[in-house]
């Protein structure tokens, strides 16, 4: 009798005071792609530490699909395996053991209708509720099939009481016109707030305090627009090579495997207005704002796009302490490719906060450390009484927010030196999450699976989002695609990018941070 | 170090002696040598207890200072007006205070603008009064808590109170308030028959049956029963509550780190579920306290229940 009744917790005097936050409602998280490496280093493991932190259902299974021959078993003993080598757990574990016997496995091709026969079958009969999550772990070029074939199988449409919801990974799409094709397929089968595509730099912390420090603060958002602020730098910098990922990076390169996605959404939190709510379709209103402000990087003066885009491809140089190979001969790399893994960018957005504030965009393989920061530099004083007083040339205010791997927040400004001269220094104000709060921070698979179990969309991407997005680095594509012969610039591993990039910042006599 | 003072009397915590006015400048001294000290603080800790109670608290207030920096007062009540002060970091302690002056050290040595937890692990119940003005969060730890309760329902309009045995039961209370999310569980809750309630500690089943019978309409021939184990410890055993048709039970086995729920209709069960009672420790759940601000309204009516019963 009880497991039939519908959850309805708006009422429960008992939720009154308790301090833990939301469960889902009734779940089957069905996963694509259940034997590949995302679903090993990320979904099983998340899925493991919402169940230690008591965030998931009562009623909750997971069906695996993959083409690998494999039975229940053996996807549980993948589960365990996966648990042991990326979430530590050693040893038997009473919540790994409960999770692992709610854990099925269907083996199958994607393409082939008999397998979502198969797993209609299993759905019914897994006690897994009226909640399905579907989970698209696999490589993109499979998306629509996978989509078509849910539609078709009737799957994609919940009875009443229920939910439908699908987890696609980017890349979504590989231009503007893929991007669009596929957010055609999916509206066919799904509807839109059923569709929850992912970045997981959204689920990070610090990228969700951005949204805190902005506008849960007073003291910030006044200084937050072109009066106070010079230029915004947004880095996100590697030290990795391209590894396992050849295959798949050689098609897309720095602009497609980064900036159209990670830097657009950090930057659109950067820029956009506040939102009048913190929901999901307020905040995405704003962040899509923020986006259409943002003007083309190849114009009609500039049609190849190099004043305003730097692109490079390191060679062979010194990262972490050891020499590496240059990208074109790394395995799985063709040896004359012309894929960028460097690319920095001026971006320009045309709206009355921002007009004349450039944000300047890099990303990159192989570079000296890996970090991804905001860096918000702040205009000087209008009169430097000081300048006589500096020991170095006054600094410009600096507010860093820092992504990764140290996450939190810093302030440079200008002090008194101690002493009876008038001496003035930077000085650095720094508030660090880990020392500041400690404990355990979740990971972003984490946060994001919970958010689409609950049916939060506010950390996804919107079908428009993806499209604006495309529609402004598919020219760049397009650009590159028509420049025929010309050399691809190149930097040595283990440093900043090529000259260009610096030349980039030169150009408007400003310089990158040295990070 | 000019204003360190030497003591011959040898004290549980740890630091070293300064006179109580210059307490503030000892620790910008301390944490200027100790480059890993220069954190952001977050709140101020307040522990106020008997001496053997105190060192024990020093050493989760270290630990809570790994999870979020925090200043650390440590006092017990005596009878010396101005007992000497020890410093050690980020902490403070003042040992044998006469009690009418607690609430006066505190107010000196809390940090201005951040929150004030007070942690209060035993002493004269009537020093709850002035430090309730001072704390953002009062947080009651006493073995035998049942006058420091008292005490504490009469100012919740003035603090926010919790309670470490509260705090312990807060995964069990959220696992039991899941089945009551089902509309029909919660209609049913008005036919239940038995309540029972087992923990270590008698007042920790007291107190999680105070907190239900508090919250739910419960039929007024609800038979309660309440066990304590031999253990003393403050961790719930068990929890069954229902009738002859349907039994709710909520069980921790002894010494496991996981509780299990299962719902049972006549001897069968239909669901379970186990998951894990995560970090139980003293620092964790005073870390824990730390990030809450509000006055917790099912807290204080589970112990105005209990009081009344």
């Amino acid at each position: 009798m009880i497991a039939a009744m519908t959850a309805s917790a708006s009422t429960n005097p008992l939720n009154d005071g308790l301090r833990l936050e939301p469960t889902p409602g009734p779940t089957t998280l069905v996963i694509f792609g259940a034997s590949g490496d995302l679903t090993r280093r990320k979904l099983l493991p998340a899925i493991y530490n919402l169940s230690r932190r008591g965030r998931l259902p009562a009623q909750f299974a997971v069906i695996g699909i993959a083409r690998s021959d494999m039975d229940d078993e053996g996807f549980r003993k993948q589960f365990r395996d996966s648990l042991a080598e990326f979430a530590g757990v050693t040893g038997r574990d009473e919540v790994a053991e409960s999770l692992a016997s709610r854990l099925t496995y269907l083996s199958g091709e994607t393409d082939a209708p008999e397998l979502y026969a198969r797993l209609a079958t299993r759905l019914k009969e897994v006690d897994g509720g009226q909640g399905m999550l579907f989970y698209l772990a696999i490589p993109p070029s499979v998306y629509g099939s996978v989509i078509q074939h849910l539609g078709a199988a009737g799957l994609s449409r919940a009875p009443e009481r229920g939910w439908r919801r699908i987890v696609i990974e980017k890349p979504f799409g590989t231009d503007l016109a893929s991007a669009r094709a596929l957010n055609h397929l999916a509206h066919q089968h799904f509807d839109e707030e059923q569709v929850y595509r992912i970045d997981h730099y959204l689920g990070k912390e610090t990228v969700q305090n951005l949204l805190v420090f902005r506008f849960g603060n007073g003291m910030f958002e006044p200084v937050w627009n072109r009066r106070y602020i010079d230029h915004v730098q947004i880095t996100a910098a590697e030290t990795v090579g391209v590894e396992h990922r050849a295959s798949y990076y050689e098609g897309a390169g720095a602009l497609r495997d980064m900036v159209q996605n990670h830097l657009m959404q950090v930057l659109s939190l950067v820029a956009m207005e506040p939102p009048i709510a913190f929901t999901a379709e307020s905040v995405r209103d704003r962040k899509m704002d923020a986006l259409l402000a943002v003007q083309p990087l190849v114009r009609d003066d500039d049609p190849a796009g190099t004043r305003h885009v730097v692109r490079a491809q390191y060679r062979e140089g010194w990262v972490n302490g050891v020499e590496v190979a240059a990208y074109r001969v790394e395995k799985g790399v063709d040896p004359r490719s012309a894929t960028e893994t460097f690319l920095a960018a001026r971006v320009s957005l045309d709206s009355w906060r921002w007009a004349g504030v450039p944000f300047y965009l890099r990303t990159g393989k192989r570079l000296p450390k890996r970090t991804t920061e905001i860096a918000i530099q702040f205009r000087r004083p209008p009169l430097e009484i000081f300048r006589r007083a500096s020991l170095t040339p006054v600094a410009p205010d600096l507010l860093v927010v820092n992504v990764q791997p140290d996450e939190g927040i810093s302030l440079r400004f200008e002090a008194k030196l101690p002493g009876t001269r008038m001496q003035i220094a930077p000085v650095m104000m720094n508030f660090r999450y880990g020392t500041t709060f400690g404990g355990e921070v979740p990971e972003a698979y984490e946060t994001l699976l919970l958010d689409a179990m609950l049916g939060d969309p506010t950390l996804f991407a919107r079908h428009d989002f993806v499209e604006a997005s495309w529609a402004l680095v598919t020219p760049i594509l397009d650009a590159w695609a028509g420049s025929g012969g010309n050399p691809l610039p190149t930097y040595e591993a283990g440093e900043w990018g090529p000259a260009e990039a610096d030349d980039l910042m030169k150009a408007d006599g400003r310089r990158w941070r040295s990070l | 170090m000019e204003e360190l003072v030497s003591s011959p009397v040898s004290s549980p915590l740890p630091g070293e002696e300064v006179p109580f006015a210059r307490i503030a400048g000892a620790m910008v001294r301390g944490n200027c040598q100790d480059a890993g000290a220069m954190r952001a603080l977050v709140a101020t800790v307040v522990a106020i207890g008997p001496v053997d109670r105190l060192a024990d608290a020093a050493e989760a207030l270290q630990q809570v200072g790994d999870a979020g920096t925090v200043r650390g007062i440590l006092i017990s009540e005596g009878d010396d007006p101005a007992p000497p002060a020890r410093v050690a970091g980020n902490t403070v302690s003042l040992i044998g205070l006469k009690p009418p002056y607690v609430n006066n050290a505190v107010a000196a040595l809390r940090l201005s603008s951040l929150p004030t937890l007070v942690w209060w692990r035993g002493g004269r119940p009537d020093t709850l009064d002035g430090l309730a003005h001072l704390a953002d969060r009062i947080v009651l730890d006493e073995p035998s808590p049942r006058e420091a309760w008292a005490r504490a329902a009469t100012l919740f309009d003035i603090s926010a109170f919790s309670d470490l045995r509260w705090a312990r039961l807060t995964q069990c209370r959220a696992l039991t308030a899941h089945f009551f999310d089902i509309p029909e569980v919660r209609a049913a809750a008005s036919r239940f028959t038995h309540l029972r309630v087992s923990a270590g500690d008698g007042m920790t089943a007291r107190l999680f049956a105070a907190w239900l019978a508090s919250s739910l309409t419960l039929a007024s021939d609800l038979t309660t029963e309440i066990e304590e184990g031999a253990s003393g410890d403050s961790a719930l055993r068990e929890v069954r509550f229902g009738d002859a048709e349907q039994e709710l039970v909520v069980h921790v086995e002894p010494g496991r780190t996981c509780v299990e729920t299962a719902v049972s209709v006549r001897g069968h069960r239909s669901a379970s579920r186990l998951v894990s009672l995560g970090d139980l420790s003293v620092a964790r759940l005073i870390t824990e306290e730390l990030r809450i601000r509000a006055r917790d309204a099912a807290f204080e009516r589970a112990l105005h229940h209990l009081l009344k019963s």
